[in-house]
């Protein structure tokens, strides 16, 4: 970048940068995306980002920072696209979030930092979310990410359980205070609900196992097959193993089942299940894979947050007719907008308020059609909530697959096998909020293991206090 | 001996500490001293070590300037050395010890030597273990066999100086030179001590011990036994017995906690997942020992792993029939059905699965039964009973042993389930082997004959569990099945083994495997596990 052209862009008024239009990013043609695995939003051009750059009108006082869990210097590195330096951009979000990549693409920004943005009250807020994985996958490109330098040992280790969101961030903040840091993962590999949760076309494995690739080599090692709670318990790591303190981040890995009829019939699927077949397990590669699945050709779907968005959208991209049910109306539906409006596009069809009472089975105790009860939505009560009341009216669909994405419930292996770390009613890990200790001394906790079942970004922001306060504890 | 060497020794001879040191700069202008001026100036150079320093700290400069000298003379004053040193009181041993090491290897041979002489002189010993406290080179260790016998010695001074001694050694030389034999004489002699009716002999010990840790001579094991050891000193065990002595007690909180952060190698909980030894049972039908150290060591009779023969395949679960903690080995029984279990048959020993994860699943319902309790195994399921069999059976209760087949030649571990079993009850359809008939005719026989059957485990195929429990309901004997839903991750995260128990949907992975036989829905079992039947007919086809 000349001087002469960084002095003009300087001068760029307020009023000018609100003038200036939405970037929006290009996606794949629906009818070409919903044939492969491809990852859908294919990411701004330069051009496209130091444009969108141009539109943050850097408030002196951010609210954006404030709405982002991490707390990410969002007008800073922006500023910095906006000068072209892509690789100080993303340094600049590497000092608060080291899986930036991911966290681009998975980020609910329309209920964090891009709903809080000065420039979205008038017009379409800045497209924060798409600068942060231009600037990630800029540096992924051109190999621009350092390897932060590890202070000298201080003889402390960490015993982190879970390789998802919360134990991969726990890990990095812990390494780099100079702690040896073991991650135990149930499964083959890491990544936790990345992997076996998150499409492939929203998010590309490379990026997961670049992530844990730059853990590796800053030290942080890993153990696979590891089931904490059955082959080693929370007292063997802290006594036995000689850890100083120990790290649950387990998630929310229990799928809630709804409760009537049919509900065990062959053919309905959590999704948690259908998930971890096809991007754990790739069944969609069966059967050079030798997981199975099996894959009807009309696929119901339940629910309507992010991850029966992406049921839907995968049980499209295998070739069924897909439909969404969901009790409430589509201004209800949890999804974030961006997810919705994408499956939207996908030749998918919606059934709003309707709440399914019964899965009909054949005598092989297959499913082959989905009762549902007609809804209404009542007044917003005081809450201003409106509730989905029942009509009596029922219709019955052919259907031959059902996935059940209700959400989930807290994985209860920790707290099953380990009475000094108790939960409230709902099975949720009790902690202080202010250092994520549950009651258990030296044990800490966080992501969906103390939520319930959040986001990427939550996750990672309770990894982070957690860090703050282990590394006091241990050192303490 | 020349007038100058005669005057020196006169001056050494003097009370007087001026006239002392005047000898000590003289001695040190002395060059080419023959061997006799060597060995007496020696002795009278030794005599500065026996001086009362108290008081008197120039003497102390003194007596290390006398061992500098002592020290430029070389190997020829060594015995006369030794000879001093077997004698000496416990202030100039330290002197004395420190001139007789500094020679090295060529003091070794002779203070082998007067220790052999000496064995019946405690004090000898004793004085000449301080000597040995002060090697540094490596040969020294080729003493300590021997030396170390004497740690055993009813004197508690020589046992603690022994121990003392090689501590010191630990310290001082390089840890790659003490082989196996060696560190795993010292820990063992030094463990034994950590018990000893005498608190210094104790201290000397849990010093020594942590000093062997401290420098990485212990194997895991025996750091988990220090572990215990100190734990135990410190009364932080079940016994809440603390070692009486502080002494001993000072020593185990100094090393415990180092004990504890002593990093654990990552490769630590790296299992190889090999194949140790693989039998065929019958056709189609193999028994297993892998290599799973971690899981081995907290495995409970009735839980389950999942194994992932290789990177493309899937996860299945898999009955435990046996493992072995001490030598880190699980044994499973695995009958060619699909595709992968025929994949996983194809290895062979020294093989390697890709992935094994567990324990998993809950215990077995045992306990003590006043009653008879019946095991019932059918087809391969027969492995699977053996482990919950002989905790019943350890409980005191008397166990019998159904197994069921089709015939002679598919009946496995008869032989290892009459091992945890009172007796044991063969039937075959086919009536090739035992008796004629099925395993509930047998249980039936069993249900007459016993005064009581408290207690049923069938484990099996689906039809024969159901009979086994359709026959119990109505008499109301407790029964237990294991029941082999499909599994994806096996964990309690995809929901794949749900089953309905008394109407109630529950995961078999996380609530079971076991469930009460009378409340499970084995009609929707029966038909949740054909779900992926086209599937597994089209994966067969690739092989």
């Amino acid at each position: 970048m000349s001087d002469k052209s960084a002095k003009k862009r300087a001068g760029l008024s307020n009023k000018e940068r609100m003038a200036l239009s939405f970037q929006e990013m290009s996606l794949l043609a629906p009818e070409e995306r919903i044939q492969n695995f491809e990852e859908v939003p294919v990411g701004y051009s330069l051009e496209e980002a130091i444009a969108e750059a141009k539109r943050c009108i850097q408030c002196k006082k951010p609210d954006c920072v404030d709405g982002c869990p991490v707390g990410i210097d969002i007008p800073a590195f922006i500023k910095l696209i906006e000068n072209g330096d892509m690789a100080d951009a993303a340094k600049k979000i590497r000092e608060k979030n080291f899986l930036p990549a991911a966290c681009g693409r998975v980020c609910p920004q329309d209920k964090q930092c891009q709903a809080v943005c000065v420039v979205g009250k008038k017009k379409e807020p800045v497209g924060i979310g798409s600068l942060e994985r231009y600037a990630a996958d800029y540096e992924r490109q051109h190999g621009t990410l350092e390897l932060p330098e590890i202070p000298a040992a201080t003889g402390k280790r960490i015993a982190i359980v879970g390789a998802g969101p919360a134990g991969l961030t726990c890990a990095y903040e812990l390494r780099i205070r100079g702690h040896e840091v073991v991650v135990f993962e149930a499964f083959h590999r890491a990544g936790g609900v990345l992997v076996y949760g998150i499409p492939r076309f929203r998010l590309p494995m490379d990026i997961i196992d670049e992530d844990i690739e730059f853990l590796e080599k800053i030290g942080v090692q890993f153990v696979y097959n590891m089931i904490i709670g059955k082959i080693l318990s929370l007292d063997d790591l802290l006594e036995q193993e000689g850890f100083d303190a120990v790290f649950v981040a387990s998630g929310a890995g229990l799928p809630k089942m709804l409760d009537v009829p049919g509900v065990n019939a062959n053919g309905v699927y959590s999704a948690n299940e259908y998930l971890t077949r096809v991007y754990l397990m790739q069944a969609d590669k069966f059967p050079e894979y030798s997981t199975p699945l099996y894959q009807g050709k009309k696929v119901a779907v339940i629910g309507a947050g992010n991850t029966a968005m992406d049921v839907l959208r995968t049980a499209k991209r295998l070739g069924a007719e897909t439909t969404c049910y969901y009790r409430r109306s589509r201004e209800e539906a949890p999804a974030r907008t961006e997810e919705l409006e994408h499956a939207e596009q996908e030749f998918l069809n919606w059934h709003w308020l309707a709440n399914p009472v019964e899965f009909i089975v054949d005598e092989n105790n297959f499913v082959k059609q989905i009762k549902c009860e007609k809804m209404e939505l009542s007044d917003p009560d005081t809450s201003g909530r409106r509730k989905p009341l029942p009509t009596g009216k029922y219709f019955t669909e052919d259907v031959d697959t059902v996935i059940l994405s209700l959400g989930c419930d807290v994985n209860p292996m920790i707290p099953a096998t380990d009475k000094g770390v108790k939960t409230n009613k709902w099975g949720i890990i009790i902690v202080d909020e202010e250092t994520c200790q549950t009651t258990k001394r030296g044990v800490f906790a966080g992501g969906d293991a103390i939520t319930g079942g959040a986001t990427v970004i939550l996750a990672m922001g309770q990894a982070k206090t957690a860090a703050k306060a282990i590394d006091q504890y241990v050192l303490g | 001996m020349s007038k100058k060497i005669n005057l020196i020794i006169n001056k050494l001879k003097s009370e007087d500490e001026e006239s002392i040191s005047l000898a000590l700069n003289e001695t040190e202008q002395l060059t080419d001293i023959t061997d006799d001026d060597k060995i007496a100036l020696t002795s009278n150079l030794t005599q500065l070590f026996y001086q009362d320093h108290v008081g008197m700290s120039e003497m102390i400069s003194l007596a290390n300037r006398a061992e500098k000298q002592i020290t430029r003379f070389g190997s020829v004053v060594i015995p006369f050395l030794i000879d001093e040193l077997v004698n000496a009181d416990a202030e100039s041993c330290a002197h004395l010890g420190r001139v007789i090491a500094v020679n090295g290897a060529n003091a070794i041979a002779p203070l082998l030597d007067t220790w052999n002489k000496k064995r019946s002189d405690q004090y000898a010993l004793i004085n000449l273990t301080q000597a040995l406290a002060y090697f540094r080179t490596p040969e020294i260790l080729q003493t300590l066999p021997e030396i170390l016998v004497a740690a055993d010695s009813s004197n508690y001074q020589l046992s603690s100086n022994v121990i003392n001694a090689t501590g010191k050694l630990v310290v001082r030389i390089d840890p790659n030179q003490f082989d196996e034999a060696l560190r795993l004489q010292i820990f063992n002699i030094s463990f034994s001590h950590l018990t000893d009716s005498h608190s210094l002999v104790r201290m000397q010990a849990a010093r020594t011990l942590g000093k062997l840790m401290g420098k990485g001579l212990l194997t895991n094991t025996q750091k988990e036994d220090l572990r215990t050891a100190y734990s135990a000193i410190l009364g932080k065990d079940d016994n809440h017995d603390w070692d009486d002595a502080y002494i001993v007690r000072r020593e185990a909180k100094r090393y415990l906690p180092r004990l504890k952060t002593t990093p654990t190698s990552v490769t630590h909980y790296q299992q190889s997942f090999k194949i140790i030894s693989k039998k065929e049972l019958c056709p189609k039908t193999f028994h297993y020992v892998i290599e799973a150290p971690l899981i081995a060591r907290k495995l409970q009779a009735g839980q389950f792993i999942m194994i992932r023969p290789h990177e493309l395949s899937e996860r299945i679960p898999l009955s435990i029939c046996g493992w072995d903690s001490e030598k880190g080995h699980i044994e499973v029984v695995i009958m060619s059905a699909g595709k992968t279990s025929i994949q996983m048959n194809n290895l062979s020993v020294g093989d390697c699965f890709k992935d094994v994860v567990g324990p998993l699943g809950q215990r077995s319902h045992v306990r003590h039964y006043r009653g008879t309790c019946v095991v019932i195994g059918g087809g391969f399921g027969t492995g699977a009973i053996i482990p919950t069999a002989r905790d019943l059976k350890a409980l005191g209760s008397r166990v019998i042993g159904v197994v069921g087949a089709r015939s002679k030649d598919l009946l496995i571990l008869v032989d290892e389930l009459k091992a945890v079993c009172d007796e044991v009850i063969v039937t075959t359809n086919d009536g090739s082997a035992g008796t004629q008939g099925f395993v509930t005719n047998a249980l039936e026989q069993i249900i007459k004959d016993e005064r009581r059957v408290s207690h049923v485990l069938a484990i099996g195929p689906v039809p024969m569990m159901q009979a086994v429990c359709e026959l119990t309901r109505p008499i109301g004997i407790e029964t237990m099945v294991s029941l082999n839903a499909l599994m994806v991750d096996g964990t309690g995260m995809c929901g794949a083994c749900r089953v309905s128990i008394d109407g109630e949907t529950k995961f078999a992975c996380f609530h079971g495997p076991d469930f009460d036989g009378h409340k499970v829905d084995f009609d929707q079992l029966t038909k949740r596990q054909k779900m992926f039947v086209a599937e597994e007919k089209q994966a067969l086809e690739t092989l």
